[in-house]
């Protein structure tokens, strides 16, 4: 049994417009999604604003009823068996609210803490535990609304690990946090994973969802555009991969020679200056070189580089914009 | 309800019960409704009473208490879950496997405490500006009164809570809900002034039977039928409030959920 | 000339429009249904009832014209107060205060439909005396009353701007609007005779709007003339013209302050 199952799961928003003539206006939010993470993976949800990252873990976190379609945590559904559900998630949503500003962090944790039925001596010790691994150990009875940005979201973590959870939803989790505070973060998400947990985590910074996730599904405009493991998402952009050779000279025939190279996809010249820059496309990026070195022999030629495709490459190229 | 659950369920009120009055101690708004307003109201009454304020002192101290009680359901308990909205914590109290009505049961019982505490500064006001010495002439039942009317106003407010949240609009009206349950309720001149066709209306508030224990106890005609039947209604309409609320919290909060109103409007 | 006049009067009518469409932004038809009309006669029956309770069914009139009367109250001193701070709340202030326009003019401007609506709320008090409460009306000077009701919307939304001033400066504004609501209850004479009162005690009652008013109005229902209340309007008038002039005062060097000192933004 996976930890999370998706099928087909769709949420419609309706809106009022105008005070006097009022009119319904209908917003697909999600549209299609279907996915499955399985237990102790890391999945990652990528998608620009508006896409329907938010909207689905809410769906999923049981704070928003589906239009259509279903969802299952841990073999239960996220609508009708919502009791079952709560005590083995936790979840971020983040951002500047969410906390009892007029409390104080301990307080905070202390009220979740009752929420999810933890025992107070279990909570005692975790308390503390949480606020040490978040960073907020000394500042941890001062009242949140004195809190930075940056320290409300790592007190959104300790909260959401109040229960010790099997399964985390983790939405954007290091949005506004500082370059250190980032890192921290992705630390405790790979501790996190290390314990066996099940987290999915939605962002759209590129290179934590490389970094971080197993597999990634990329959803834009509410449908999933593609699903993969990063390097196979990378694959799709293979043909980014482009090897620069600085040439005096670039003779047709050269050029055709190249282009009748099975692995190469194309070639062209581009003039810098005084000498000419040769581009290969070729799936087998740095790696055909060497092959392509033995071509060149008796030519001239300066520097060599090669560009792989990025996990953004892939993401530009799948949600739209200019690869 | 799951019984295995019940200690649980009574530290989270107890929880519930803290984190509300901590929060309580810092914001004016509250501290207006619950004190300063029924001070204003006593002094006020006290005033126009004047002639006869020997005779109506504890009944001003109490009915003006009245008024801090059901202010503080009206505008504080009522908005128990529309409150946690805009602060933006609902969604992280609905994920929580305790029941909602559970953490509002704390907060109101925060509220009532707090509230019940006005009608003390209401005392201690009177006796400092008129120089009265005020009695409650029959103090156990007085107390045993109080309680029963913590009862009431603590499980009127779980209604309140849930009325509030299903209907944006509701909130328009709050203004104008707090005064005529003043003046049904009797708390500061027997509802025998009012038009006859009123008086099933006064009957139908729990704050009414509230206001007669503790008015009937304070000026000693504290009777067995009497009281009997105050506590008795008071208790009637408890159990009507529970029974209720549970499933007016099922119905709103699965209906915010198709909505997606947990979280901002 | 003419043309800085032809710009005030486009201000002062861009901030009348502003302001009232700030009340209706939350004021739709529903809404003031429930805090004009409604909430208002449930404190006048309140009062009036427990008026009738304490000195007697006779003296309904003393009550119900009091009430009436306070109903002012409530539009000059949260309407005019939350156009004020409305600016605050929405981060508009430094927009206002880095404009070059007039700012008596933008002051006066918000308070404008607050003092139109002041008056309907007194009409409407009286409109439920007459039809509820058997208010007698048969002697009255209407001309007399009518000015009497339009000076004290004045007044009172004069008080209104003076506290909305105050209000920018701290962060509790409802706990400010809802304390001066409650004591001008007590020390207007809505619901009680201010004669005794302790000398202190009516040297408060004096120094705030309505409380003239509002024995000129029970004078005039008792069958008074314009030149035997013309004595109490005009000071109550003047009062109001000190509230404006305190609140305007207060608003300038709150700007200055702020410029100085960089809390345009603060909440």
């Amino acid at each position: 049994m996976n930890a999370i199952e998706v099928n087909n799961l769709r949420r419609v928003f309706t809106t009022n417009i105008g005070r006097f003539k009022r009119e319904t206006k209908e917003v697909v939010a999600v549209d299609d999604v279907s996915f499955s993470v399985a237990d102790g993976e890391l999945f990652g949800l990528l998608g620009p604003n508006g896409a329907g990252k938010t909207t689905t873990v809410k769906m999923l976190t049981t704070l928003l009823i589906p239009s259509s379609g279903s969802a299952h945590i841990a073999g239960n559904d996220v609508v009708d068996e919502a009791d079952q559900i709560r005590p083995r998630i936790g979840f971020i949503f983040g951002g500047e609210r969410g906390l009892y500003w007029r409390l104080s962090a301990i307080d905070n944790l202390r009220y979740f803490a009752s929420l999810y039925h933890v025992e107070p001596e279990v909570s005692a010790k975790r308390i503390p535990y949480l606020l040490e691994m978040v960073g907020l150990a000394d500042r941890g009875k001062e009242k949140v609304e004195g809190y930075s940005r940056g320290m409300k979201q790592r007190l959104h973590i300790a909260r959401s690990l109040i229960h010790d959870p099997d399964i985390l939803f983790l939405d954007e989790p290091t949005i506004g946090l500082d370059p250190v505070g980032a890192r921290g973060l992705r630390q405790v998400v790979r501790n996190l994973q290390d314990e066996k947990k099940t987290i999915l985590l939605t962002t759209h910074y590129m290179f934590e969802a490389d970094m971080l996730c197993q597999r990634i599904a990329v959803i834009d405009k509410g449908n999933i555009v593609a699903m993969d493991t990063p390097e196979e998402l990378k694959k799709l952009v293979l043909d980014l991969s482009v090897i620069e050779v600085e040439m005096f000279g670039v003779s047709d025939d050269l050029i055709s020679t190249l282009r009748s190279q099975n692995y190469v996809d194309n070639v062209s010249v581009e003039n810098r200056e005084q000498r000419q820059v040769l581009m290969v496309q070729t799936e087998r990026g740095s790696e055909a070189i060497p092959d392509l070195m033995t071509l060149f022999e008796g030519i001239r030629v300066g520097k060599v580089t090669s560009r792989e495709p990025t996990l953004e490459d892939a993401y530009v190229r799948l949600v739209g914009g200019e690869a | 309800m799951n019984l295995s659950k019940l200690p649980a369920h009574w530290r989270t009120i107890r929880i519930s019960f803290e984190m509300q009055l901590r929060q309580n101690f810092s914001d004016p708004f509250i501290i207006f409704a619950i004190i300063v307003q029924p001070m204003i109201i006593a002094t006020l009454a006290l005033w126009m009473l004047q002639d006869q304020v020997d005779q109506f002192a504890i009944f001003v101290i109490v009915g003006s208490g009245m008024t801090g009680l059901w202010s503080s359901l009206l505008f504080i308990s009522g908005n128990a879950i529309t409150g946690e909205r805009w602060v933006g914590t609902l969604e992280g109290l609905v994920a929580s496997p305790t029941p909602m009505p559970v953490i509002v049961l704390g907060k109101n019982l925060a509220n009532v405490f707090q509230s019940l505490s006005s009608m003390l500064a209401s005392y201690a006001l009177v006796a400092l500006l008129f120089g009265l010495s005020i009695e409650i002439q029959q103090p156990l039942l007085f107390a045993v009164s109080i309680l029963f009317a913590m009862l009431a106003f603590v499980t009127f407010g779980l209604i309140m809570a849930s009325l509030f949240i299903i209907n944006p609009a509701v909130q328009n009206w709050q203004n104008g809900l707090e005064f005529p349950v003043y003046i049904l309720g009797g708390f500061l001149f027997p509802i025998a002034l009012l038009p006859g066709w009123t008086t099933p209306f006064s009957y139908l508030l729990a704050p009414y039977w509230a206001a007669r224990a503790l008015q009937a106890a304070s000026v000693g005609a504290g009777t067995f039928e009497e009281m009997a039947l105050n506590w008795g209604m008071m208790l009637f309409f408890s159990i009507i409030y529970i029974i209720t609320s549970r499933s007016l919290f099922l119905f709103v909060l699965r209906k915010a959920r198709v909505d997606a109103t947990l979280g901002m409007q | 000339m003419l043309k800085t006049a032809r710009m005030n009067l486009r201000l002062f009518y861009d901030g009348a429009m502003l302001s009232y469409m700030a009340l209706f932004r939350w004021l739709q038809p529903m809404t003031y249904l429930a805090s004009m009309v409604f909430a208002p006669l449930t404190y006048m029956l309140f009062f009036v009832f427990l008026g009738r309770f304490a000195t007697g069914e006779d003296n309904a009139s003393f009550y119900v014209i009091g009430n009436s009367i306070q109903m002012a109250a409530s539009s000059g001193i949260y309407g005019v107060t939350m156009s004020i701070t409305g600016d605050r709340w929405d981060g508009t202030l430094p927009y206002l205060f880095g404009a070059p326009a007039n700012r008596l003019v933008i002051f006066v401007g918000r308070a404008f439909m607050h003092v139109i609506n002041g008056y309907i709320s007194v009409l409407l008090g009286f409109f439920w005396g007459i039809t509820l409460l058997g208010l007698d009306l048969s002697q009255t000077n209407i001309g007399a009353m009518a000015l009497t009701i339009l000076v004290t919307s004045i007044s009172t939304a004069g008080l209104g701007l003076l506290l909305g001033c105050l209000s920018l400066m701290t962060r509790n504004v409802m706990f400010v609007n809802n304390t001066v609501f409650f004591m001008l209850l007590l020390f207007s004479g809505a619901n009680i005779d201010i004669t005794t009162f302790p000398a202190w005690m009516q040297s408060i009652s004096y120094a705030l709007p309505l409380t003239r008013a509002i024995v000129a109005a029970r004078q005039i229902v008792a069958g008074a003339d314009l030149s035997q209340v013309a004595n109490l309007l005009g000071t109550e008038l003047l009062y109001g013209a000190i509230y404006i002039v305190l609140g305007y005062s207060l608003f300038t060097w709150f700007e200055k302050q702020a410029k100085q000192r960089g809390t345009l933004e603060a909440v």
